[in-house]
């Protein structure tokens, strides 16, 4: 298993009026993120704020290219993203949940206590099959069929890559002590975006790069 | 982390504990129950509050220091409110010290002005102030200030220090006006009222005045010889003679000064130190002798001589002598002023405030309440006392604001 340090590149807010930063998606253009009471999207060159939904926004916050799926309370939201408007709701899984991520027209939807992620029919809310992972989950983002997953336990946040099959931890990245990674984000290139739970910030992390050059030639054959 | 636990966070944050309730009713994790505690805490369920919050402390453990530790803090601020003393938890300075290691300064501090006013509650008073003094603070939000100055004012009052005591309120004030917190502002406002009362009683030349706190400091200050009986000592000025453990010769003394500067009757003098109705030979003896004890333990600051009736006492240095009483002269007036902050105690807290066995207490208690002059409410160990009239437990209690499951 491969270990680092997270290497912080950037960090983003606090913002005004937002004490807490739970969920974090990017639409290509503009980082979304969650704050309990509303959905914020926010221009990563600037760092401001260009738009807000008052939404009800717990946890986890996704982008499936057209909409946004936010989950609040107990529920999953779809939500059109220039308009706030929420287009239909389907139950979280197990009443609840801490991350969500979008991949190949599914939903990923982590459990925190439960240290697991379900993947989840986005239509129905129905669990497809379940992930262990060995920590409590917090954010969940897949990247370049990667599965990462945050988590926070005894006061350390990690961003971990997971075997989606198995749920065996496949690489750790430690962020620094007392650092909460609430929601987690990949922007499809070389960062990921972790939200930063009660400190209310986006930390920008370069994303570790797991095969070397060599292999990932190799493998484009 | 979890959209129940913000939700219900955020519900809790926004004063709806009914509805954060709601949301972790059926859940038996950490944050939950944490919540949970928190929640029936501001609905004024201290008692299945304090459960909720030990468990969670349990169940988080020593893995999650931070939780553990505002579990601790709110299980500390919740026996302290309603005064039982002698469960606030032990480990309060750990958790606060847990707290400061991991970046969540506002919530150490909490912890430290929580101690401090647990010390000052059992009258610990030089560790409150001590403690007090380690803290800075400049930077602490307005809430806390709040509370930080409360307890300097209290340790103030108690040192009899009444400008101090009164700058301390003003501060105390102001900074629950910023809060915006009505009930701190009526915390406070009460305690200001303290001041204002009657805080002893001044008997000179067998007159009485009631004396404020502020009338008692400048009393201290001045060149009076002063029979203290509320702390059993005699002081002039920086002079003072601890008689603490001698009451028989406090009370003789006390007996004269009352009728400085006239003499004090051989019959008063024996029902004030002995409680005796008559005086036969063997009294007169007895008190020829305490007196002779008198006279060496006070020769530095007065006189006694004998008069035709009895003994009188005069000042070397003092122009005048005068007594400090408590403001009754009930046998139980230190328990009174204890229940005078309005609060409701449980015997067993009363006992460590006042250094008497819980036996004594309870007796002196059951007496007072025959007399009508404290109220008991509930039944064995959750039995809490009161001065009349029963006032209700404070709604407002400043928990954490931080998440205990984040």
């Amino acid at each position: 298993m491969k270990k680092s340090k997270a290497d912080i590149i950037r960090v983003l807010g606090p913002f005004p009026g937002s004490e807490q930063v739970h969920g974090v998606t990017f639409d290509g253009a503009r980082i979304w993120f969650a704050t309990g009471d509303g959905l914020h999207a926010l221009d990563p060159n600037s760092g401001i704020v260009v738009h807000s939904h008052p939404v009800a926004a717990h946890a986890g916050t996704a982008f499936d290219g057209n909409h946004l799926y936010q989950i609040s309370e107990d529920r999953i939201l779809k939500i059109v993203p220039d308009t706030g408007e929420v287009v239909s709701t389907i139950p979280a899984p197990g009443g609840g949940g801490s991350g969500l991520a979008w991949s190949d027209g599914l939903l990923w939807v982590g459990q925190y206590l439960d240290r697991q992620i379900h993947q989840v029919d986005p239509e129905t809310g129905a669990i497809l099959r379940t992930i262990k992972s060995d920590r409590f989950v917090t954010g969940v983002t897949w990247t370049d069929n990667e599965l990462w997953h945050g988590t926070w336990e005894n006061e350390q946040s990690e961003l971990r890559r997971v075997d989606p099959n198995t749920g065996k931890t496949l690489e750790r990245v430690e962020m620094p002590e007392d650092t909460v990674v609430s929601g987690l984000e990949a922007d499809g290139g070389d960062y990921f975006y972790c939200g930063g739970g009660p400190g209310g910030t986006i930390r920008v992390v370069r994303r570790p790069r797991t095969l070397p050059e060599s292999k990932a030639r190799d493998d484009d054959h | 982390m979890d959209s129940l636990i913000n939700a219900a966070a955020q519900a809790l944050a926004t004063g709806n504990p009914l509805l954060a309730l709601n949301r972790v009713a059926l859940r038996n994790d950490a944050p939950a129950m944490a919540l949970r505690g928190i929640a029936m805490a501001q609905l004024g369920d201290l008692d299945r509050a304090r459960i909720a919050l030990r468990d969670a402390a349990r169940i988080f453990g020593r893995k999650h220091p931070v939780a553990h530790s505002r579990c601790v803090v709110a299980e500390a601020e919740i026996a302290l409110v309603s005064r039982d003393l002698s469960a606030v938890p032990t480990m309060l300075a750990e958790a606060g010290t847990q707290l400061q290691k991991h970046g969540d300064h506002i919530n150490a501090f909490h912890a430290s002005v929580l101690e401090a006013r647990h010390l000052l509650l059992v009258g610990r008073i030089d560790a409150a102030e001590r403690l007090l003094g380690s803290i800075d603070p400049t930077n602490l939000q307005a809430s806390l200030r709040t509370a930080y100055e409360l307890v300097s004012s209290g340790i103030a009052m108690r040192r009899l220090r009444a400008a101090a005591a009164s700058a301390a309120l003003a501060r105390a004030e102001s900074a629950a006006r910023f809060a915006g917190i009505s009930a701190l502002i009526a915390e406070v406002q009460s305690t200001g009222l303290m001041l204002k009362k009657p805080a002893a009683r001044l008997i000179s030349n067998c007159t009485e005045q009631a004396l404020r706190l502020d009338d008692v400091e400048r009393l201290l200050a001045s060149d009076s010889l002063v029979v203290d009986a509320c702390r059993y000592v005699i002081r002039h000025q920086e002079q003072v003679l601890p008689l603490t453990t001698r009451p028989v010769l406090f009370e003789l003394a006390r007996a004269m000064a009352e009728r400085w500067p006239g003499d004090a009757s051989r019959e008063a003098m024996l029902s004030a130190a002995f409680g005796a109705k008559h005086a036969d030979e063997s009294h007169r003896a007895r008190l020829r002798v305490e007196i002779a004890r008198l006279r060496a333990e006070i020769a530095e600051l007065a006189t006694i001589s004998a008069t035709a009736s009895g003994f009188a006492i005069s000042a070397n240095k003092a122009p005048r002598i005068v007594v400090l009483a408590p403001p009754t002269d009930s046998p139980h007036a230190e328990l009174l002023a204890l229940l005078a902050d309005g609060e409701a105690w449980p015997s067993s807290a009363l006992s460590l405030a006042l250094d008497k066995s819980p036996r004594s207490v309870q007796r002196a208690l059951d007496k007072l309440r025959v007399d009508g002059k404290v109220h008991a409410i509930g039944r064995g160990r959750s039995r809490r006392w009161m001065a009349p009239p029963i006032l209700g437990f404070p709604s407002v209690l400043l928990l954490p604001g931080a998440l205990p499951g984040s």
